[in-house]
């Protein structure tokens, strides 16, 4: 019986190959030496009711024991090859397992490659594992997830622009990744259809996706609140791209004001307005600041006094998110850093040259637009609840009310905190545990559990001001009612090792320490990487 | 004669090509010489030896010689196929023929019948294996992964060397150097030194000729390491270092247990050899191989770093916690209790799982791409464990308790019950970390470049790993059995 035992088990844990007789005459008789010790050593004597001795003396006077194992795991290793080719012979060889195509049943599919859409697909991953039934797919018109956290860092070229950005491809596992943007959603065929995108990708017909799930987390757009000459002039900052052509034009503009007599025009190329006193409108200007002020050591004919950097808000403080005092102390430390601050006032108009206030002008060539975001405009087509600023509305679970399978969260949607009863801010902090609550709801709905609604409590704010100064307000732990400030140094400590430790991947974790740890010894790079003239 | 020829071609498998009776009679040929030369170190009758060598040799080269593609392979099947015949015959037929139920008679003969053991190994396991192995690799070039000369001598000569250098310092204190052991009272330390080097050189620069194709990680590279290691107590010690200094051979077993101390000496010197040598290799391939782009892999080694860490400790506390009832038992606990001062059993049990967690991580990084099945996971557990009963029990622990290593047949025996527990850790902890790593790549296969990857993992059947599992194994249990 331990003999017929030992050879199923030997049987189930060997792989079984046509002819190698040796192969298994080795191994198996190597299994003899272990199974000696187990069986006759140690299991006999317990099974007799007695204790092993545990005695090198035992041990070899179980020597014989020893020999028949090895000669009985020898001959096992030849008896089951023998009889698993006289089975292939007389039964016919087993056929291999082909790579069959998994039987999809389900398909999820994920709108937005932004922290919503890329952490919802993650989480996807790890709910559904192997079940092969279940297909998911992400379009995104980006290949990467840019970690806009870090993004005033590539404008102020303190940051190489693709460290900060981490590839969809690389980090989805079984996700079908599409580049490419959402022309229609057809709500009621259940599918979606892809734009063809620009002339030279061809003019095929449009591709559709049937899905069972579709999860809109289609992030949000600058809104420029219908100015068309400021959403001409303005650069964006809201994409890489953004980023890369600003930090060239800042360069661009001390190229010309370089070789410029005309002290007034001179003036202009010199003054760089950024509109919005937010966390990115902030943290632009201290970053654009720093840099501007670094690389006058490379123009010798330009100097700090002709050099303005200025930002524009519509309240009396910047950073609303943030308690007051921590505003009026970013404010403080950027003002001596050089930023100057026009604070209750609006930007009406822009013209080349001159950016139009509702209390003056500012003379400037160079304008930056972080002062109002809307939600993508491709749901303005959709036919469900919407609130003012056009973001969809959603249950506590995430879904859109009134339509099975469909699914909102992040910047384009309205979600409201299940607890609380308050709407959630527009930020990645929520978006990242939205994403995991709607991963968790689907999978739910996929299996036919109850949903849970969604509920956070956010964990704190924190914003750069300028060279190794930061202000950060955290929430206490277990006391979410209550906050801790913090600034100057320690919190931009705490900036540097948070963010750094929320950076997805270890390779780039590694590529912005490294530019950090250059940074501190060398200055700034003003190669200009794209041309703008 | 064609109908013969053509079953035995289906016998031995498509590894199989020219004409099938150049390979037997070629094993016939070098085994009778080999059975020859055996005899006459034995001075058994010449007939008896010619007769059993070319038998040996005929049956290796019908059966064995499709397997032995390269003289490494060649020789581990050989020394394999060599323990086995022995264990066959002179261990086990005849003495079960001689009558039943003599346990202790039948170590006795066993232990009268070492020098046939010897014998085996070298004049016919080694001769035989490496001449097939020889003519394998002349055969059968192609379709195998390239053997480049350069990787193996520096990589081999360097690893050897730095294992020589680690007993070299650690051992000249006490004038013993382990891969020169019993040649010592017959030269200066100066010459033992060199000779110690030299050795160490030589062994490492075969190592890495004789084994490049068949190491995939550092696993199987401590694996064929110790094996290595053992192969050359039998050829150095006990052969040529006595031909050398113009000694009488002894292969007695009273002599092997003499050089006892030598022989974890070389087990050890094996495992440096092999860990070393298998850095050493993945340095050249990172370096030259891995960094090419077209060689990139879809998830990054940072990434499965961590993740055989985390899992290996995990696997190690199982380990741990299944094998501590046969280590208490054995009197390991307590000892390991001993490490700090004061500790009761239950502290020893603590340290003992914290140990198992951190041996356990040790497996996730050096056997993470050998074990792909549940076969391949215990056969490489039970080494794992055997590595470690070694390391730990036999040199690691005394070192940190008495700070003198005790490598003698009286510790071997006092310590043998303890290689139950090890072998219980080592398949446990292989098994836990299996299932753990199967848990992950179950869904990760999905995706088609992982599939790739996990297939390319897959060790093919064919190499030399089962006789080395026989080898290793078989010996690295009998031998402290035998001699003590």
């Amino acid at each position: 019986m331990l003999g017929a035992a030992v050879g199923a088990a030997y049987a189930g844990i060997s792989r079984p190959t046509r002819g190698a007789y040796v192969d298994d005459l080795m191994a198996a008789g190597a299994l003899g030496v272990p199974l000696w010790g187990l069986v006759s050593v140690i299991t006999f004597p317990l099974v007799s009711g007695q204790m092993p001795e545990w005695s090198a003396g035992q041990m070899r006077a179980h020597f014989p024991a020893l020999v028949g194992w090895v000669l009985y795991g020898a001959s096992l290793g030849l008896l089951a090859q023998g009889l698993s080719d006289i089975v292939d012979r007389v039964l016919g060889a087993e056929p291999a397992r082909r790579a069959s195509a998994p039987s999809v049943t389900k398909r999820i599919v994920i709108l937005g490659g932004g922290f919503a859409g890329m952490r919802t697909a993650e989480r996807l991953e790890v709910q559904l594992r192997a079940n092969p039934s279940v297909s998911i797919t992400l379009v995104s018109d980006t290949n990467a997830l840019l970690f806009t956290p870090m993004l005033a860092e590539v404008a102020g070229s303190s940051l190489e622009p693709s460290h900060i950005s981490t590839p969809l491809r690389s980090s989805l596992h079984r996700t079908e990744f599409i580049r490419g943007h959402a022309a229609e959603i057809d709500l009621e065929q259940r599918r979606v259809i892809l734009g063809n995108g620009s002339a030279d990708e061809g003019t095929g017909a449009p591709r559709e996706i049937p899905y069972d799930h579709l999860v809109l987390a289609l992030g949000s757009v600058s809104n420029y609140l219908g100015m068309a000459n400021i959403e001409k002039l303005a650069f964006n900052f809201k994409s890489l791209l953004d980023a890369i052509r600003i930090r060239n034009h800042v360069i661009e503009m001390f190229e010309r004001a370089d070789r410029e007599s005309n002290p007034s025009r001179r003036q202009a190329l010199l003054t760089f307005v950024i509109a919005g006193g937010g966390f990115a409108g902030v943290e632009l200007a201290g970053a654009l600041n720093d840099f501007a002020h670094g690389i006058l050591a490379d123009y010798p004919n330009l100097h700090s006094e002709e050099l303005r950097v200025v930002l524009v808000h519509s309240r009396n403080r910047i950073l609303p998110e943030l308690s007051e005092s921590l505003g009026q102390y970013a404010q403080e430390k950027l003002e001596a850093r050089g930023v100057r601050f026009r604070l209750g006032a609006r930007l009406t108009d822009a013209q080349p040259g001159v950016v139009v206030l509702s209390d003056g002008e500012i003379r400037a060539t160079t304008l930056v637009w972080t002062a109002g975001t809307a939600p993508n405009p491709l749901l303005n087509s959709l036919p469900v609840d919407k609130d003012k600023r056009g973001a969809v509305i959603v249950d506590g679970t995430l879904a859109v009310r009134g339509h099975s399978g469909l699914w909102a969260l992040g910047d384009c949607a309205a979600v409201s905190d299940a607890k609380t009863g308050k709407m959630c801010p527009p930020t990645a902090q929520f978006a990242l545990r939205q994403a995991e609550v709607l991963a968790r709801n689907i999978h739910a709905q996929l299996e036919g559990r109850r949903t849970r609604t969604f509920h956070f409590d956010s964990l704190g704010a924190l914003c750069v001001v300028g060279h190794q100064t930061a202000c950060a307000e955290l929430t206490v732990p277990f006391f979410r009612t209550r906050s801790m400030r913090f600034s100057g140094l320690l919190a931009w400590v705490m900036w540097r090792g948070i963010y750094l430790s929320k950076l997805p991947g270890i390779e780039r974790k590694t590529r912005v320490l490294m530019d950090w740890t250059a940074e501190l010894f060398f200055p700034r790079d003003i190669v200009q990487t794209i041309d703008l003239r | 004669m064609a109908a013969l020829e053509s079953s035995i071609r289906a016998a031995v498998g498509p590894g199989a090509a020219g004409s099938v009776w150049i390979e037997p009679l070629l094993g016939l040929g070098v085994g009778a010489v080999g059975g020859a030369l055996g005899s006459a170190l034995l001075t058994t009758s010449l007939a008896h030896g010619v007769l059993l060598g070319g038998l040996f040799g005929l049956a290796f080269g019908l059966f064995f010689a499709h397997r032995a593609t390269s003289p490494g392979a060649g020789l581990m099947w050989g020394v394999g196929s060599a323990l086995m015949l022995w264990v066959v015959i002179p261990a086990g037929i005849l003495p079960m023929l001689a009558g039943p139920s003599r346990s202790m008679g039948m170590l006795s003969d066993a232990r009268a019948q070492f020098p046939e053991l010897v014998a085996y190994l070298l004049c016919l396991g080694m001769p035989v294996g490496v001449t097939l192995g020889i003519r394998g690799g002349l055969r059968t070039s192609a379709g195998q992964p390239q053997f480049r000369w350069g990787r193996a001598i520096v990589a081999g000569g360097l690893a050897g060397t730095l294992g020589g250098l680690i007993f070299g310092r650690w051992m000249s204190e006490g004038d013993f150097f382990p891969l020169v052991a019993g040649f010592g009272e017959l030269h200066s330390r100066t010459a033992n030194m060199t000779l110690h080097f030299g050795i160490a050189l030589v062994i490492g620069a075969t190592f890495g000729m004789l084994f490049q194709r068949d190491i995939r990680g550092y696993g199987s590279s401590m694996g064929w390491g110790l094996g290595y290691g053992i192969f050359w107590w039998f050829l150095g010690q006990l052969t040529l270092l006595p031909v050398a200094a113009r000694i009488p051979l002894d292969w007695s077993a009273e002599h092997g247990s003499e050089l006892f101390g030598a022989l974890v000496g070389h087990i050890l010197y094996g495992l440096i050899l092999g860990v070393t040598y298998a850095t050493l290799d993945r340095v050249w391939i990172r370096l030259f191989i891995q960094s090419d782009p077209l060689n990139r892999e879809a998830e990054g080694p940072g990434i499965r770093f961590l993740r055989s860490l985390a899992w290996g400790a995990l696997a190690g506390l199982v380990g741990g916690l299944i094998s501590s009832p046969v280590m208490l038992a054995t009197g390991i606990l307590p000892k390991i209790a001993g490490l700090g001062s004061g500790f009761s059993s239950f502290a020893g049990l603590l340290i003992h799982l914290f140990i198992s967690a951190l041996i356990g991580m040790s497996y996730g990084l050096l056997f993470r791409n050998e074990a792909s099945s549940l076969g391949l996971g215990v056969a490489w557990g039970w080494l794992f464990g055997l590595i470690w009963w070694y390391l730990g029990p036999m040199t690691f622990l005394p070192l940190m308790l008495t700070g003198v290593c005790d490598w003698s047949t009286d510790a071997a025996s006092a310590l043998l019950p303890s290689l139950m527990g090890h072998l219980i850790y080592g398949a446990v902890t292989a098994l836990t970390f299996l299932l753990l790593e199967r848990r992950y790549t179950r869904w990760l296969i999905l995706d088609p470049r992982l599939a790739a990857r996990e297939l390319r993992r897959i060790r093919p059947v064919g190499t030399p790993a089962p006789p080395l599992w026989f080898f290793a194994l078989g010996l690295g249990v009998l031998l402290p059995i035998l001699l003590g």
